[in-house]
């Protein structure tokens, strides 16, 4: 095994032990177990907080056992841990306190693995889609669960929603791609956004409204606090002892990289530099939700374990920074709060936009995050919820208007 | 992918890294056969054996499918920002970057199948004497 990929074996199977321990620590066992099967069959579109729904244990392990979902996908399809592979089971960790359960990610991993055999590919060719494409999990959980289908159909009728989406993912995810040109690191969340304005119209033009969701914990939770500092703490640790103060040229040596997709960092740089990346990321964003006091609840979390899961493969500090002061920018000029749901998750999903920084300049990276807080706060309503990567969708739309901008610009101007 | 897509694909991305230095100079090479194919380009432009290196790396990046089947498809079709070498590396077999004696580089592309042996990869006489 190469030394990167045991390293990031350890630090992936430290996390997802983390989330187990801390779950079943939280509330016992048995309360943390009822509290996961419960969310099978709960109603998962944004913004569901299963934190508060079914309590810190059952939402944590949820985390947990779809993060291992993530990494036997990887395993069954013989693909080594890499960057971007750890991205996307970060992400799936993440999300599954706000929406991700087994039941409704492994119909639409199944999907995307069909659409490959369609065009004979291997499945492992659209692995990354197929991992980041349950972003439309919710979608499966609304058909089953929230239609008001008969219980012998629901299941089935869902089943088949969750693969026809599979299948239409990776030509839509590979078309979306050329409209940002790799500028938005949440490519998938474009694609699913796309996606959801069709699932959403189609009950509605069937005369069922699509009511909204609103949970959002406030409890402070120890369990919940702790969890990505301690993480992150443990990328620190993790950098230094194995690969000691190399890590710390490798972090530099990120710094100097653009991040537009696919950047794998520990490919680049290091697998020492990428987890001192993490750390940092990690460290840093969790200072800024104390700060405005938000609470770390499920989406909250999922937000930063995204964050971190994407410092492996496109964000460091010097390109978040110039979104980050575009969204603040944005937030103050129209009197946001800082601590609201929806401003909270903007500011740590909005680093999407982090490769524009990185190849575009600072100003062009404060406009992006200037734009995207302006979007986000409506994209949700579009899709009703049901495509989980709301900032990936708005942060696509952005990417798009300012590469199209700039390449229309260069193309004419330069000769 | 269509083979002639690929190769548009490939000979874009890897033009677009040549032209990003503007050579004075550049030439295409390419020589076709049922089970693989050899793909050269050639510039004026000088560089140093530390961007040699670099570009050597990039083109010969592990195979990554789970990358070359998603990302892959960003080669020679969105070209704005610096071109990426790895894109095209993900993709071949092989590849070698020699340096002209009169400056500049040749990058010389091995694509195949799994059973494509590049090494025993040979130019069919009679091209040679056409060409």
């Amino acid at each position: 095994m190469a030394i990167h990929t045991r390293i990031l074996t350890q630090f992936l199977a430290a996390a997802i032990m983390v989330f187990l321990l801390f779950g079943i620590l939280a509330d016992g066992p048995s309360t943390a177990l009822e509290g996961f099967l419960r969310l099978q069959s709960s109603p998962a579109r944004l913004l569901s907080d299963f934190t508060a729904l079914q309590g810190t244990g059952a939402a944590l392990l949820n985390a947990g056992t779809v993060g291992i979902l993530g990494w036997l996908y990887v395993k069954l399809n013989d693909i080594k841990l890499s960057g971007p592979t750890v991205a996307a089971i970060f992400t799936m960790i993440g999300f599954a306190l706000f929406g991700k359960t087994l039941l409704n990610c492994i119909p639409i991993m199944a999907g995307v693995s069909l659409s490959a055999f369609i065009v004979k590919k291997k499945p492992r060719e659209y692995l990354l889609i197929g991992m980041f494409g349950t972003a439309l999990g919710p979608l499966v959980s609304f058909v089953a669960f929230e239609m008001g289908l008969a219980p012998a159909l629901a299941l089935p009728v869902s089943l088949a929603v969750g693969l026809a989406v599979g299948i239409v993912l990776p030509p839509l995810a590979i078309a979306m791609l050329h409209l940002h040109q790799g500028y938005n690191l949440y490519n998938v969340g474009l694609t699913a956004g796309f996606i959801g304005l069709f699932a959403a119209s189609l009950p509605n033009a069937g005369g069922k409204n699509i009511d909204s969701i609103s949970s959002w914990g406030m409890a402070a939770d120890p369990w919940l606090f702790l969890l990505i500092p301690i993480l992150s703490l443990l990328a620190i640790g993790m950098a230094f002892v194995c690969c000691g103060r190399k890590s710390w040229r490798e972090f530099l040596a990120i710094l100097k990289l653009p991040g537009r997709l696919p950047s794998d960092f520990c490919e680049l740089s290091g697998p020492g530099g990428a987890l001192l990346n993490v750390g940092i990321l990690g460290l840093a964003y969790s200072a800024y939700v104390a700060i405005v006091g938000a609470p770390f609840n499920g989406p909250v979390i999922g937000a930063l374990m995204t964050l971190m899961g994407f410092g492996f493969f496109g964000k460091h500090p010097k390109n978040v920074i110039p979104v980050f002061l575009g969204l603040l920018a944005a937030a103050l000029i129209f009197g946001k709060a800082l601590d609201e749901s929806w401003v909270i998750l903007a500011f740590i999903f909005g680093t999407a936009l982090a490769p524009i920084a990185g190849e575009f300049g600072p100003a062009i990276g404060i406009l992006a995050g200037f734009l995207h807080l302006v979007l986000v706060e409506r994209s949700g309503t579009w899709h009703g919820g049901m495509n989980l990567y709301n900032n990936g969708f708005a942060g696509g739309l952005t990417a798009t208007l300012i590469v199209s901008v700039i390449e229309w610009y260069k193309t004419s101007i330069e000769r | 992918m269509k083979r002639r897509e690929f190769l548009v694909h490939l000979i874009s991305e890897l033009s677009s890294f040549l032209l990003q230095e503007q050579p004075r100079k550049m030439v295409i090479s390419l020589h076709q056969e049922a089970d693989g194919i050899h793909l050269a380009v050639i510039d004026d432009r000088a560089r140093s054996d530390v961007e040699i290196k670099a570009i050597e790396r990039a083109l010969n990046a592990s195979r990554r499918p789970e990358l070359a089947g998603y990302y892959g498809q960003m080669a020679g079709h969105d070209l704005l920002g610096s071109a990426r070498l790895n894109l095209v590396g993900w993709q071949i077999k092989h590849a070698d970057v020699l340096k002209n004696p009169g400056g500049g580089v040749m990058l010389n592309l091995w694509i195949g199948g799994e059973g494509f042996e590049y090494p025993k990869f040979s130019i069919d006489p009679e091209d040679e004497e056409e060409t």
